[in-house]
């Protein structure tokens, strides 16, 4: 297993208040790794497949688990998910849905694309927290993962 | 007295009788008393006779005059012998302009070469029938002014011949109140659906700034409390609480919304499954008000949406026990009764409690969205429950009232159709 400080966390959000609320979760739970963001799928996509702004690519290390707000500008998170799940060098790393959405039909359909977990964005901070620490005990400590991601 | 006789019958109708009258007078210097007297008997009943025919003649030629529809007369090769005043407004035509066209002409010209088939097929087979069953009929004017018609045809022999009668109505006036109450239903289930999702997005975007509002109120109360003074302190604490309201106000609107727009189809419903869900729903609540919840008898199966059906009790039982009585712990009574609802079989579901009751002035308030009959420390809640429990039973074509008195229980009943048109139970989902 990774250090945990060695982690990378990838957030996908366009809404910087999530991003900032989330960023300080996982700091006040212990996280020590890195807190990456991008602001929409299409950036995502960049990142992870190395192109765009992205391309070159030495400082874009795969992140270990990826947070990704559904409704999103360009590229939204059902659109992203579809594309990360069919390709065979990025599907194994891990997605958590991490939108606002309580709704059955986007439930449903956001696992059918093939994510990992869906969570609808808790109300409080202290949620938030909460989620953010079970997100990395999970995820980044008692998870086996592929070691090729 | 030949004269009198003759007299009277002047008096009911001279003109007409005036001909028979001459002739018989031409012949009389030619015959005896008695032949006179004879012939003049046989003339005056031959007269009474042929005034009695004049006169149902009339009478007939009376009521097809000031008949409210168009009726035209037509010979077997369509050409038109007889049209009453109705025909003569709704064509545009005069009497003497009307005999002898061809009824084709009444026909609008892109339906002429059809229309005389048609006619061949009912001398064919001559029987009073309505033409054009089933679909729209359309006539033409003199100066070419298509209105919408109904037409009933009848047969009606003359002289070894099959002569047709059309009795025609002019439809445009219904056919315009048809089309203007068609439109006003779309118009009416657009803008229910429109509200509907309106109240659905509303309440979910309202969520995301609120949800801010909160998180930032939360963080400020734990990051810089001690920076703030007492009064600071008790602006912030008011607002977080203020901020959690509105986040119940919206998620209970939203919940009301989705009555309608996330509502499933119907299906066979076991309202003793239902009222049981509810109670385990709630066993919680019911545990620590040391409530007890009796159902008397059997309750029947309904055609229903099952989740609304759980949901419907569950708010009723749970009303039952959040307005009960301090000093008397609270008992729910459950019963049905079949009933009439105009045609349909139903039943008629009451939920009886021993809690505070109400003033049955405020009975309809009660069913309305956030109307609350009590203070906010008195109580809890936003005052949904009711307001959804009618949309439930309002979605089912039930009815839902309550009665009551303050300090002597409340009883809330609910009537719901046994059964549901098939294509509601189709077309919902």
């Amino acid at each position: 297993m990774k250090p945990l400080k060695k982690c990378i966390l990838m957030m996908a959000d366009d809404d910087p208040d999530d991003r900032e609320f989330v960023r300080e979760a996982f700091e006040q739970c212990g996280f020590e790794g890195e807190f990456r963001y991008v602001e929409d799928g299409a950036e995502l996509l960049d990142y992870l497949l190395l192109q765009g702004e992205f391309s070159g690519g030495s400082e874009c290390p795969a992140p270990d688990l990826i947070l990704l707000d559904l409704n999103m500008p360009r590229v939204n998170g059902h659109e992203a998910l579809t594309l990360i799940k069919s390709n065979s060098k990025l599907r194994r790393i891990p997605i958590v849905a991490l939108s606002t959405s309580e709704s059955a039909d986007d439930i449903e359909k956001t696992y059918d694309l093939g994510v990992n977990s869906f969570i609808t964005k808790p109300s409080s901070f202290d949620q938030l927290v909460e989620l953010a620490d079970g997100l990395k005990r999970y995820w980044l400590e008692m998870v086996k993962l592929p070691t090729t991601v | 007295m030949v004269g009198g006789g003759v007299r009277n019958l002047h008096e009911v109708d001279s003109e007409r009788a005036c001909g028979l009258r001459i002739r018989s007078a031409r012949h009389r210097h030619r015959m005896s008393f008695q032949e006179e007297q004879k012939s003049q008997d046989r003339v005056i009943s031959e007269l009474q006779q042929r005034v009695a025919e004049l006169e149902a003649n009339d009478r007939f030629r009376l009521v097809v005059e000031s008949a409210p529809n168009g009726i035209i007369l037509a010979s077997p090769e369509g050409v038109i012998t007889m049209v009453n005043q109705r025909a003569e407004e709704l064509f545009g035509y005069s009497r003497e302009e009307f005999v002898g066209l061809r009824i084709d002409e009444l026909v609008p010209t892109r339906y002429r070469g059809h229309h005389a088939g048609l006619r061949d097929s009912f001398h064919g087979d001559p029987k009073t029938r309505a033409m054009g069953a089933g679909r729209d009929l359309y006539a033409v004017g003199k100066h070419g002014k298509e209105f919408p018609v109904e037409i009933a045809l009848t047969p009606i022999p003359e002289g070894g011949e099959t002569y047709v009668l059309a009795s025609i109505i002019d439809i445009t006036q219904r056919k315009q109140s048809d089309e203007a109450l068609l439109r006003y239903a779309e118009e009416l289930e657009r803008s229910n659906a429109e509200l509907a999702s309106f109240a659905s997005v509303a309440s979910h975007d309202l969520q995301e700034p609120l949800r801010k509002i909160r998180t930032m109120g939360e963080r400020l109360r734990a990051l810089c409390h001690h920076e703030l003074d007492e009064k600071g302190r008790d602006y912030l604490d008011r607002m977080v609480k203020a901020s959690d309201n509105m986040h119940r106000l919206i998620r209970d609107l939203l919940s009301f919304s989705r009555v309608e727009t996330k509502g499933r189809p119907f299906s066979n419903v076991d309202l003793n499954k239902s009222v049981a869900e509810a109670i385990s729903m709630l066993e919680l609540a019911i545990e620590e008000s040391s409530s007890g919840i009796e159902v008397s008898g059997d309750l029947p199966t309904v055609t229903a949406d099952e989740a609304q059906m759980m949901q419907l009790f569950q708010n009723l039982i749970g009303n039952a026990i959040k307005f009960r009585k301090m000093d008397a712990n609270p008992v729910v009574r459950i019963s049905a009764a079949p009933v009439k609802m105009g045609k349909r079989d139903g039943v008629e579901l009451r939920v009886k409690d021993n809690g505070i009751g109400f003033e049955e002035k405020y009975r309809d308030r009660i069913f309305e969205i956030f109307q609350r009959l009590h203070g906010k420390q008195q109580f809890e809640g936003t005052g949904i429950g009711l307001a959804i429990c009618k949309k439930i039973v309002e979605r089912h074509d039930g009815t839902i009232t309550a009665f009551g008195r303050p300090g002597e229980g409340a009883e809330f009943v609910v009537t719901l159709p046994l059964e549901q048109p098939k294509q509601r139970e189709i077309s919902q989902s």
